[in-house]
């Protein structure tokens, strides 16, 4: 029994075929309108035209003959939580206890998905600083809560120390950092961080650190928040295997937290995506026993590409903010007097084959990030000289 | 610091599936309780995945192509025209899809109807959007449903439906008549509805699986959730899918990409393998989960228990204890566990109906705690030994006999 009798629908005070309110928005994706097929060089999104090491495919390709398809225990494969764990050691000296302590998700987003759905209630206020990966703000939307951000500005992005401590406040629950950051590159130092960490034990206000760029680390020291005295008991840190070994479509990535914060981070896990692929986690435990030569080699490639991206951008004429971490550059685009940024990018896309994103997609504050737009250098030698000659023929000041 | 976690975190418990698992690991018990199968995948499947690898398909994808195949399978099987460059949202697994679909349509505060017993996910994911689950018990021992308990959960404030068929844990396929009213209610009342399709390709004795979305007035506010995990035994691969109409399907997309913004890139891959699978292909695999189901049901009536109601999909058989034994179902596992090396899953864990509410009493919640839900997704070897462990436990009534 059905009925299209439009008498006999009873009237609802919402319209169902809206989507939830906390969507609304984020609609746009800006990152879709990239594409290689028409010959465009794509240094907006990402992720790398060349791909993960042999011996880390060779041991998924290996995991998926052996048999391990099917679930993986919703925490991780304990293999890979004690080589999360190990790593995690040796780059911080935290001893962790794999069982308890580590979670393996869906990538580094799900790793922000998780820790914010498990750990924010609506109205918790937390604390970000712009320009800023675009998904934070996405899943504290989902979480309801209220967010207040902190522009880091150029040339050198540092944190305003003065600013942040006047806007905490006893409404706080947490304060995001990524470091290295992404979009400028920035890297947070010893100071920033000692600043913040103090501000967290004064007001006890969690700290949720994304550290998924922290082995493309290149002027300095990456330094995790969770390190610092009294802070591990009120960190949660996020990471994954994309950006380290350059597998960025595998989604194998992870929460080191202690128990009780774990804990939420479990819950919202186990109903976000319930589990993480089986074959890819063992390979994934190879991946982190890596030696530490593995890391040294993918430090100077970075940097050889790093050179190329920023002398180029310099030459071409932005004025160019070298980044101490990550593979993103910011650039000022105003030297070309195009417009704003959006304005700037549709040219570059249009008339030079070569895209690049405005930087005010990244921003809190749609009025900020006008004059800044990101390239990422995660692309081989060629494929940057080759982008770097076009916006040299084509770019005038 | 347990003050620092959500309302939503605090509300949920550990998975009890997942504390009898690790009981089970200790007592080294075959498993029949987590549904994921201990034979191999199909090889033709597996070798495109490794091809996939070795052709450095790794980085961030989405590959149109399953779209593509989704788009030829639902018009195939439900005679639904759908685009595939708009309606469909590939996700990591059916719970990332769910989940999406979730967050993408309940405010803090909307209801969600959802059948008992059921998965004990779906409940957990609309708590952690905020919404209020509203369950409407299938009527034992046959899970018929019951309209008028169907018609009395709707409120004002009703906004989806859950629908899970073939559905876990009953092995229930939803008849046409009950879609019939599930879908007149959902037009009726203007709700959304997102099925659980996992098992579509898992039915017995020539039954059809209908999918909500093709009855008149559904394909437009249905979302159909489904994956490649149960149809190709691949459930630790993570390839899932959402298909709804574009303004619902974009709308999930985009909470898929803040939350995990790509399925497995060489999984993608292999899945337009696995969705070209030929005929033969589901025929041997409904064959194959048949005799399994045919053996255990045979198996478990024979020692005892009392199955009123035969699997109709899915792989797993919920039996309920016979009258005379007065364990709980949560006891009787544990015994099971110890004394015959076999787990399986105590039945209350799917069972959500408030024992408090005016609609249910005391008594008419009692079978709440005598079923067991048993998978058979397992090979025939391990269900032979399945057999050996508890024919040392019979007594002369050759019925099984724990302490």
């Amino acid at each position: 029994m059905t009925t299209e009798n439009n008498e006999t629908t009873i009237k609802k005070a919402h319209h169902p075929l809206q989507v939830a309110k906390r969507l609304v928005k984020f609609q746009k994706d800006w990152g879709g309108l990239t594409s290689e097929k028409d010959g465009t060089i794509n240094l907006g999104r990402g992720y790398p035209n060349f791909d993960g090491p042999e011996f880390i495919k060779e041991s998924a390709v290996q995991a998926i003959r052996d048999g391990k398809n099917q679930y993986a225990p919703g925490f991780g494969v304990p293999d890979l939580n004690i080589a999360i764990a190990d790593r995690f050691k040796k780059d911080t000296g935290l001893v962790v206890d794999p069982d308890k302590e580590v979670t393996v998700t869906s990538g580094c987003l799900e790793a922000i998905a998780a820790t914010v759905l498990g750990l924010i209630n609506p109205g918790d206020e937390v604390i970000l600083f712009s320009p800023l990966y675009d998904c934070y703000e996405a899943n504290l939307s989902m979480a309801g809560a209220k967010i207040t951000s902190i522009t880091l500005q150029p040339p050198d992005f540092a944190v305003p120390i003065e600013k942040l401590k006047s806007i905490v406040s006893e409404k706080t629950r947490a304060i995001l950092i990524n470091t290295p950051h992404n979009p400028t590159g920035k890297m947070f130092t010893l100071e920033e961080l000692n600043a913040i960490a103090s501000l967290c034990i004064e007001n006890d206000v969690l700290a949720f650190a994304d550290e998924v760029y922290h082995k493309l680390a290149y002027d300095m020291e990456h330094i995790s928040i969770a390190s610092l005295p009294e802070m591990f008991e009120r960190t949660v840190t996020m990471n994954s295997l994309a950006k380290t070994f350059n597998l960025t479509g595998w989604k194998i990535g992870w929460v080191i937290a202690p128990s009780h914060l774990t804990w939420g981070v479990r819950q919202a896990h186990a109903f976000l995506t319930f589990s993480t692929p089986n074959p890819l986690q063992c390979a994934a435990a190879v991946a982190l026993r890596a030696p530490d030569s593995y890391y040294v080699e993918l430090k100077r490639d970075y940097m050889a590409k790093r050179a190329i991206l920023v002398e180029g951008l310099e030459i071409v004429g932005f004025k160019v903010f070298p980044p101490n971490g990550t593979f993103f550059v910011l650039a000022d685009h105003t030297p070309f007097g195009l417009g704003n940024d959006v304005a700037f990018c549709e040219y570059l896309l249009k008339e030079v084959g070569v895209v690049a994103i405005p930087c005010s997609m990244f921003s809190m504050n749609s009025e900020e990030g006008k004059n800044l737009v990101r390239f990422v250098f995660c692309k081989d030698e060629e494929t940057l000289r080759a982008a770097v000659e076009r916006m040299k023929k084509k770019l005038r000041k | 610091m347990e003050g620092k976690l959500s309302h939503a975190a605090k509300k949920i418990t550990l998975s009890s599936i997942q504390e009898l698992s690790h009981l089970a690991q200790r007592c080294n018990a075959i498993n029949l309780a987590e549904g994921f199968p201990d034979f191999p995948a199909p090889p033709h499947i597996k070798n495109a995945a490794v091809s996939a690898i070795n052709s450095d398909l790794n980085q961030y994808r989405h590959v149109q192509g399953v779209c593509d195949l989704l788009a030829k399978a639902v018009k195939e099987m439900h005679g639904l025209d759908i685009d595939p460059l708009t309606d469909v949202a590939i996700c990591c697994g059916q719970s990332e899809a769910f989940a999406a679909a979730i967050f993408a349509t309940i405010d803090p505060g909307d209801e969600v109807i959802l059948f008992d017993p059921s998965y004990e996910t779906y409940e957990g994911c609309v708590a952690l959007a905020g919404g209020v689950p509203i369950h409407v018990p299938l009527d034992p021992p046959q899970w018929t449903l019951d309209t008028s308990k169907l018609l009395r959960s709707f409120t004002e404030r009703t906004k989806v439906v859950v629908l899970n068929s073939p559905h876990n844990p009953t092995g229930k396929v939803f008849t046409k008549e009950e879609l019939e009213i599930i879908a007149g209610e959902c037009c009726r009342r203007n709700c959304l509805a997102i099925t659980d399709e996992v098992y579509e390709h898992i039915t017995y004795d020539s039954l059809k699986h209908l999918s909500l979305a093709s009855f008149p007035g559904m394909q437009e506010r249905t979302v159909i959730t489904s994956s490649l995990s149960k149809s190709f035994s691949v459930t630790g691969w993570r390839v899932g899918w959402a298909i709804a109409p574009a303004v619902l399907a974009s709308a999930i997309q985009n909470i898929h990409a803040r939350v995990t913004d790509c399925a497995p890139a060489p999984f993608q891959e292999a899945a337009l393998t696995a969705l070209r699978s030929p005929p033969e292909y589901f025929e041997s695999l409904r064959r194959d989960y048949q005799s399994k189901r045919d053996y255990i049901v045979k198996l478990l009536a024979g020692v005892g228990f009392k199955i009123e109601f035969i699997p109709q999909g899915s792989f797993f058989l919920f039996a309920e204890l016979p009258d005379n034994w007065s364990l709980s179902d949560v006891e009787f596992v544990k015994k099971l566990i110890l004394e015959a090396g076999v787990v399986a899953v105590p039945g209350q864990g799917f069972f959500h109906t408030d024992l408090s509410s005016n609609e249910v009493s005391k008594i008419n919640c009692h079978y709440q705690k005598r079923y067991v839900r048993f998978a058979f997704c397992k090979s025939d070897a391990t269900l032979t030994m399945v057999a050996e462990r508890l024919s040392k436990l019979l007594d002369e009534q050759e019925h099984l006999a724990l302490h």
